[in-house]
Order: structure tokens, then sequence, then C-alpha cells
């Protein structure tokens, strides 16, 4: 169970990211986070895991405080969140294998992973990330020679090498086409199932009604809308997407 | 264009003020940048003063009447093409006033004389082995100041008959234990060590032939010049002939200019390794304090920036050879002050590149390395240092090409390797020499700019 109290982040310029946002994420759950851009979806996921250092309020992770954890216990909760990011942030100069390994850098002998050397143990269990994803073939490539779709596939793979509890995917399949948008879901939600809780946040609304079995809605900073995906009717999509918003579907799936 | 110009008013206006009439016409930046332009090459024209040159802004005026007219008619303008092509011209006019095309001084032949030997480059020679030995003479003949006229040393013999005589009169050589039937170069060498011819005309080596078991005989006159720099022939010690055989061993050789070349451009090489070497120890450092993201956090930093970047665009404007100069002076000539003042030049311009580097680092997969609860050494180890790795050896390989070149010419100052040589290559008047020298230069840049062409080619 994460528990989001009264959040609230006011970036150094003064802008105001967040306004005392709060929610429960029970386990297991497939939580989608929805918002126009610079609504404050981003900031709230990184805040979660302390990427940005939230400016009031409290994440619980069960019993743990997430935001009075001291740097080093940091590192431990981290090591447990995978986080699949809007442009996949991979090292673009590295290979694919060395992609995935680093998501295994906080359960890793810090000394042998400065010369990336690592066990076979954690190979295998890369090799394994890979064939799931369905590029196993692709592990000594480098990373900026897959596409767009691949590289996504390598970011959840390095998600899975921290065997996390909770995914955070910050815009997942925004740079992609709608095509492989729901293939990259698909696995996400083929993990979902499996018991890990996803946070994520997305654009189009077709796909909020396919994957989400919860939704939260941001405007400007404030929790404008939680429920379920059914309930976004046409006021709730003006009030969280404004007056002028049409509804564009990723797909025809 | 909503209002409607007069094209006479507009020419009329810029028949009295250039540009006036485009600025009524409501091309305001035309108008000015046209009187500004007129005001510039008219003064340029009456400062220099010759009235050739004064058609150049009454040109520039006609058209700008003519481009006023345009302007105001149809509310566009003309092509810039004829200003420009005047601008050109007075440009170059300008430039041939100051500086001035002189041919004076030029000489054909001196050049050819130049040239000539350039082509043919003291690079490598033939193979050859030669056979030597010489005889004593005294010149002229004087009581109590003899020789014996007999030089015996490895199995060859020489004598000379008489073994005194003075300037034209004959004398006779003998020489035996030479190779057979093998020509054999005869010279005189005077007291001080100078050659003289004593063939032909006294303009040509004395060639004679030996038979079948190697002696030969050939009779020369004593040199017209053998005493010139003789100052006492009183006091003087024996003069001597020379022999000489050569025979080609077949295949080539490094000559001995060859061998100085390839040593002094290994040393230039040299100098650049070790200067690029030196550079980037202090560079890398000096690069994170000129990055502007890593330092723009607060002002303190900010001002370090600042100093720093400062610094760097000063010591960076100083040409390496001015920098050598001053080197030169501290640590004495020689290739140290050369990679000295290459050094301090490339740290400035590494640095610089370095500090770009870092400015652009993509700070996505920091982000994502910083989410898996990798502590910061290995964030730096995993998201930053694959990400700059590659464009600092790119940088540091091209830095390194163009010290090589930069050392050639700081040779010049003192700083050694190959530009030390060619000065003094050119001081000895020896082109042959010089010649060679160009050709490795060139064949090292040449090789330089490829390889490291393709290495940044896969890097980057």
């Amino acid at each position: 169970m994460l528990k989001i109290e009264n959040l609230t982040k006011v970036y150094p310029n003064g802008t105001v990211a967040l306004k005392n946002v709060s929610f429960e994420v029970p386990d297991g759950e497939f939580l989608v986070v929805i918002g126009l851009s610079g609504s404050g979806k981003s900031t709230l996921l990184r805040c979660i895991n302390r990427l940005i250092e939230p400016t009031e309020g409290k994440v619980y992770w069960d019993k743990t405080d997430i935001t009075a954890a001291s740097p080093t216990e940091l590192l431990h909760i981290r090591q447990h969140i995978g986080m699949v990011f809007q442009q996949f942030n991979l090292v673009r100069r590295s290979s694919v294998m060395t992609n995935v390994l680093s998501g295994r850098l906080g359960y890793a002998n810090p000394w042998l992973s400065l010369l990336n050397i690592w066990p076979e143990e954690e190979k295998r269990r890369a090799m394994q990330a890979l064939e799931r994803v369905g590029i196993p073939d692709k592990a000594y490539s480098r990373a900026d020679t897959l596409s767009g779709g691949q590289q996504q596939r390598v970011g959840i793979a390095r998600a899975l090498m921290q065997e996390p509890k909770f995914i955070l995917a910050d815009e997942p399949v925004a740079s992609l086409d709608p095509v492989l948008s729901h293939s990259i879901l698909q696995y996400l939600e083929q993990l979902n199932k499996e018991g890990i809780t996803v946070i994520c946040s997305l654009h189009f609304l077709d796909l909020v009604h396919r994957y989400a079995t919860r939704v939260v809605g941001l405007k400007d900073g404030l929790k404008v809308f939680e429920g379920t995906a059914t309930e976004i009717d046409r006021a709730k999509f003006k009030e969280i997407y404004g007056e002028e918003a049409q509804e564009v579907r990723a797909t025809t799936v | 264009m909503n209002k409607k110009h007069s094209p006479v008013l507009a020419g009329i206006l810029s028949t009295f003020i250039p540009g006036l009439g485009q600025f009524y016409a409501g091309l305001r930046y035309r108008g000015v940048a046209v009187l500004l332009g007129m005001l510039f090459t008219s003064g340029i024209v009456a400062w220099y003063g010759k009235p050739i040159w004064y058609l150049a802004p009454v040109l520039i005026w006609l058209w700008n009447i003519w481009d006023a007219i345009c302007a105001a008619r149809q509310g566009r303008t003309f092509s810039v093409l004829l200003p420009i092509l005047f601008g050109f011209v007075a440009m170059f006019g300008i430039g041939l006033a100051v500086v001035g095309v002189d041919f004076s001084k030029a000489d054909i032949n001196r050049a050819i004389a130049i040239m000539r030997p350039m082509f043919h480059p003291d690079f490598i020679q033939k193979r050859a082995e030669s056979n030597q030995a010489w005889v004593e003479v005294m010149v002229p003949c004087l009581p109590g100041r003899s020789v014996s006229g007999i030089n015996e040393e490895n199995g060859k013999k020489v004598t000379i008959t008489p073994t005194c005589a003075d300037i034209g009169e004959a004398l006779t050589i003998t020489a035996s234990g030479f190779w057979p039937n093998t020509d054999a170069n005869l010279w005189w060498e005077d007291p001080s060590g100078s050659v003289k011819m004593i063939g032909p005309g006294e303009a040509a080596m004395l060639v004679a032939h030996t038979d079948g078991s190697g002696t030969l005989t050939a009779s020369f006159k004593v040199p017209t010049t053998a005493t010139i720099a003789v100052p006492d022939v009183t006091q003087s010690p024996p003069h001597r002939v020379y022999l000489e055989q050569t025979r080609l061993l077949g295949g080539f050789e490094l000559s001995y200019v060859g061998g100085r070349v390839l040593q002094g451009a290994l040393q230039t090489i040299g100098m650049a390794l070790m200067a690029t070497a030196l550079a980037i120890l202090l560079a890398i450092p000096v690069s994170f304090l000129a990055a502007r993201n890593l330092m723009s956090g607060n002002p303190f930093t900010y001002a370090i920036y600042f100093i720093v970047r400062t610094l760097l665009n000063i010591l960076r404007s100083i040409e390496p050879l001015i920098i050598a100069i001053v080197f030169v002076v501290i640590v004495g000539l020689g290739p140290f002050a050369g990679v000295l003042a290459l050094a301090v030049h490339s740290v400035a311009a590494l640095a610089k590149l370095y500090s770009e580097v870092i400015e652009g680092i993509d700070p996505g997969p920091i982000e994502a390395i910083r989410a898996t609860g990798a502590n910061w050494v290995q964030v730096v180890r995993y998201a930053v240092i694959p990400q700059i790795v590659p464009p600092f050896t790119a940088f540091t390989i091209y830095r390194w090409d163009i010290n090589v070149r930069s050392a050639t010419i700081i040779g010049f100052v003192g700083g050694g390797g190959i530009g030390f040589l060619l000065i003094e290559l050119i001081r000895i008047n020896n082109f042959r020499g010089v010649g060679a020298l160009f050709i490795t230069i060139a064949v090292i840049v040449m090789l330089l700019d490829y390889f490291s062409a393709k290495i940044r080619e896969r890097l980057v």
C-alpha cells in the first residue's frame, strides 16, 4: 500500500507543480495518472521515489515514510521501485546488456559493479528479463541501434531487474506509435497481474479505459478526479482537460 | 504595403540623402544600412584619396537612387548583389592599396635554384661502398720540408712523383691495391681541408680507371688555387691528393639527411604526445569548473565558472608559437619548451571542448540510474562516463592531431623537432633536405588526418 499525503512541490523558480495531492494506492493496482502536459504528473511520480524532493507532504510505503528516509535508506527503497520513462533514458552508447544489468546496481557489489563485472547469475537474470520482453537477440547491441519500441522494452527489462514491488511509469508510450503503445502497456499489465503495483501516467483516454484499474486526474497540480475509468464522463473529461479539449484516440483497437 | 509611396519623391530623397528614399518607402533598416554603407565607403575612399576609387561611392549612390525608386514603386526591393559586388571590389582595392603587389624583388633564377633541389629530395640514396686512399705532397718545394710521397694502408699503396711541386707543375700519381676495372675520382685537398678539382679546367673531377690488377696511373697539375687559403707557404703543412672508388651495392638506403628528418619527425610526434598527455591531466578537472550546468547552482560557483571560462578564453587566444618563445626563455632551447607551450594552449582548448561535452550530457540516463537505487559513484560510472568518454577521446585525438602540426611550427623558434631541423636546413641552403622534410610533413599530416578522422567517426 502506497499512501500519498498532502504532497506539495514548489520549484525554486516559484512554479507550483503539486498542491496538496493525497491518494492511496492499494497493492496490485494499475493506477493511471492523467492530465495535461505540465499538470504535475511527472513531478508526482518523481516525488514518490524522491528523484525530486517534495516541498511538503508525506509518502508512506506500508509503514515506511519515504519522505523521511535517510540517504542510505532511500537507496534501499529505490532498489525496489522500478521506473520506466517517456524517453526510455537508456545509456545510448552502452550495450543493451549493460543497460539491463544497471537495474541491478542497488543489489550489486559496489566495487565489482564499478568495473562492470557481473556474476553469471545476474547475467542469466538479465537474459531472462530480455526474454520476457521478447528481445534476447539484442543483448549485445548498442542501445541506440534499437528502435523506440525495443528501447522501451529494454527500459522495462531494466526495471524488472530490480525485482520491483511497484513500477512507476512516466508516460511510457508517449514517444511510441499507437500499435507499439499497446504492446508496451501489455507487458506492464502482465507484470501487474503477477502482483506488481503499477503507477503509470498516460495521455490517451482509450488506453486509460483499457488498462487502468483506477484513475487519478491532475490539473495544474491539483487532484481533480479519483475513481475508475468508466466514471470519466464528458463533464469530468472537460474538468481535467479543459473546455476546449477533444478526445483523441490512440488506436482503433 | 498598405500605403502608396511616390517613386519620384523616393528617388529625389535618395538623391540628396542616400537611404532616405528607402526609409520613406517603409524599408527603414535598409535605408539606414544604405546610408551607413555610403558613408563608410566614401570615408574609406576619401581617406585613401586615389581619384579612381571615387567611382565606387558614385556607383553606390546611383544604385541607391534606383533602389529607392524600386522600393517605392513595387513595395519590394531589388537584389543587393550589385552593392555587394561594389563592396567586394572596394575591399580588394583598399587591401591592394595598403599592401601592394611587389614583384620588383622577384628573381626567377633564385626560385629555380631553390625549387630544383627541392624536387630531388635527399631522403634515400643508392646503397654504395667506397674505397679511399690519399698521399701527401708539398707545395711549393722548400729545403728541409719534404714528404715521402708514398702512403700504404689496408693493402692499398699510393705513390706520387715528384714529392713536391709549385703551382701549375705536373704530378704523376700511381696507385695499386684498388678494385679492378673501376673508375676512381681524384681530388686535391689543401691544408685547410678545402677541396679543389684537378680534372679538365679545374672544374671537374679527375677520373682514372684501374686495370685488371687494380692499378692506376694519372697525371695532373697542381691546382692554381692550391695555396690561396694558406697564409704562409713556408710554414704550410703538406697538401693531400685523394683517390676514391665507389661501387653500388644495389638497392637503396636512408640518406644522412633523411635519417635526421625521420628523427625530427619522431621528435615532433613525441612532443605532441607529451603535450597532449599533460593537457589531458589538467583539462579534465578544469573542464568541470568550466561547465555551466554544474557551476550555475549558486553565485559562488558561478563566479568560479566565469573566471575559469575567461582565463581559458585568454589562454586560448594566444598562439602556441608566442607561448613557445616565452618558454624558450624560461627552460632554454629544445623540444621541452615546445612541449610546455603546446600543453598550455591545449589545456585551454581541451578544457573548453570537454566542458561543452559535460554541458551536453543527457540527464535522462542519470535519472534512470538514480532511480534503480544506485549510489552516486555508480551513477557516475553507468550514466555519466559512458556519455562523456567517447567525445572526450574524440576531441583529444583531434587535439593531438592539431598539436603535431603546431609542433612543426614551434620548432622554428627553437622548440626542437622537425621545425628546428627545417630552419637549420634552410640556413645551410640544403634544399634537397628541405624537400625531404616537406614530403615527410605532408605524409605525417595526411596520415594523421585520415586516421584521426576515422577514429573520431567511430567514437561520436
